[in-house]
């Protein structure tokens, strides 16, 4: 799923310009209910993409999946497509 | 009937256009492979589409051919392509919902395509052959449409965010439409000039999608900045 992808960038993100994860902050920057975000991170868990909902640190195979993630949105900047 | 002519030629390069377009298509169903997002089917199938209608031509050209009535299934087929390509640039900037909305479009198009080939293929067959000569030029016409309005787009896409990256695929876009517009002049007037030139202007649109694919998913990660 995209949002999964959009989810771990965000993290990534927050990471680099912060100790700490701050939820809200996330929420913000990818614009999804507080409930639904949660959610969504459980499932990032379960998929082995992060190591734990309270760290929320990227496993390898997190970096690994938002690698490709990162491929094909540049693959669709590339081809003119931009999905909103 | 210049459709008729240089089988084999014919034969060799819609073979090898068939390779190309299911090397694009393994590339291009890499974002739908990861995220499942129907908005991501649309340029495979777009692709997959034309290299069918690749395939089915070199069948036709080929020795062991087909039946001469089923010359329109090839055009039918590539015309399915590029309206899926322009389907898939048309919705690919509507705001609200429209992942959702370009997925289940796609996806009925899709039926659409199968259901008037099954139709005009089994159901049909002879409207179909009776109307081949006309509908080919319409067709080619109707392609090249679908295919500036995807160049325009995409150019206009490039000039919204100068990137260098970004200036390959409008001119992929390009020159499949001078292919389409020379085959049309070919099927007129029997020009093996014109003939030759749709050849070549198709094969440097593929390599151009080719290229851009390549670059995006395997070079390397310091080379993308």
């Amino acid at each position: 799923m995209k949002i999964y992808g959009d989810l771990l960038s965000a993290l990534r993100s927050e990471f680099n310009e912060k100790e700490r994860v701050v939820l809200t902050h996330i929420q913000v920057r990818i614009n999804v209910p507080f409930d639904r975000l949660k959610s969504y991170i459980t499932e990032l868990r379960e998929l082995g993409f992060i190591e734990d909902e309270t760290s929320l640190k990227l496993t390898e195979k997190g970096k690994q999946y938002l690698r490709e993630y990162e491929k094909i949105l540049d693959f669709m900047k590339r081809m003119g497509l931009t999905y909103q | 009937m210049s459709a008729n002519m240089y089988p084999t030629e014919r034969m060799i390069v819609e073979a090898v256009a068939t390779i190309l377009c299911f090397v694009i298509v393994r590339f291009m169903a890499k974002p739908y492979k990861l995220t499942r997002e129907g908005s991501y089917l649309g340029l495979p199938l777009g692709f997959a589409f034309l290299g069918i209608s690749n395939a089915l031509a070199a069948l036709a050209y080929s020795p062991l051919g087909f039946d001469p009535k089923l010359m329109w299934l090839p055009q039918l087929t590539r015309t399915f392509a590029f309206v899926f390509l322009a389907v898939t640039y048309l919705f690919s900037n509507r705001k609200s919902k429209s992942s959702k909305l370009l997925g289940e479009t796609t996806i009925s198009l899709l039926i659409i395509a199968v259901a008037i080939s099954f139709l005009l293929a089994f159901v049909a067959p002879q409207f179909a052959f009776e109307g081949y000569s006309q509908a080919n030029v319409y067709l080619r016409i109707f392609n090249v449409i679908c295919l500036a309005y995807i160049a325009i787009y995409t150019l206009r896409s490039h000039v919204k965010n100068l990137d260098p990256t970004t200036l390959w695929v409008p001119f992929g876009f390009i020159f499949l439409a001078i292919g389409q517009y020379t085959l049309l002049f070919w099927y007129i007037d029997s020009s093996f000039s014109a003939f030759v030139g749709s050849l070549v202007t198709t094969f440097v649109g593929l390599a151009i999608f080719l290229f851009v694919s390549y670059r995006t998913f395997y070079s390397s990660d310091k080379e993308r900045g």
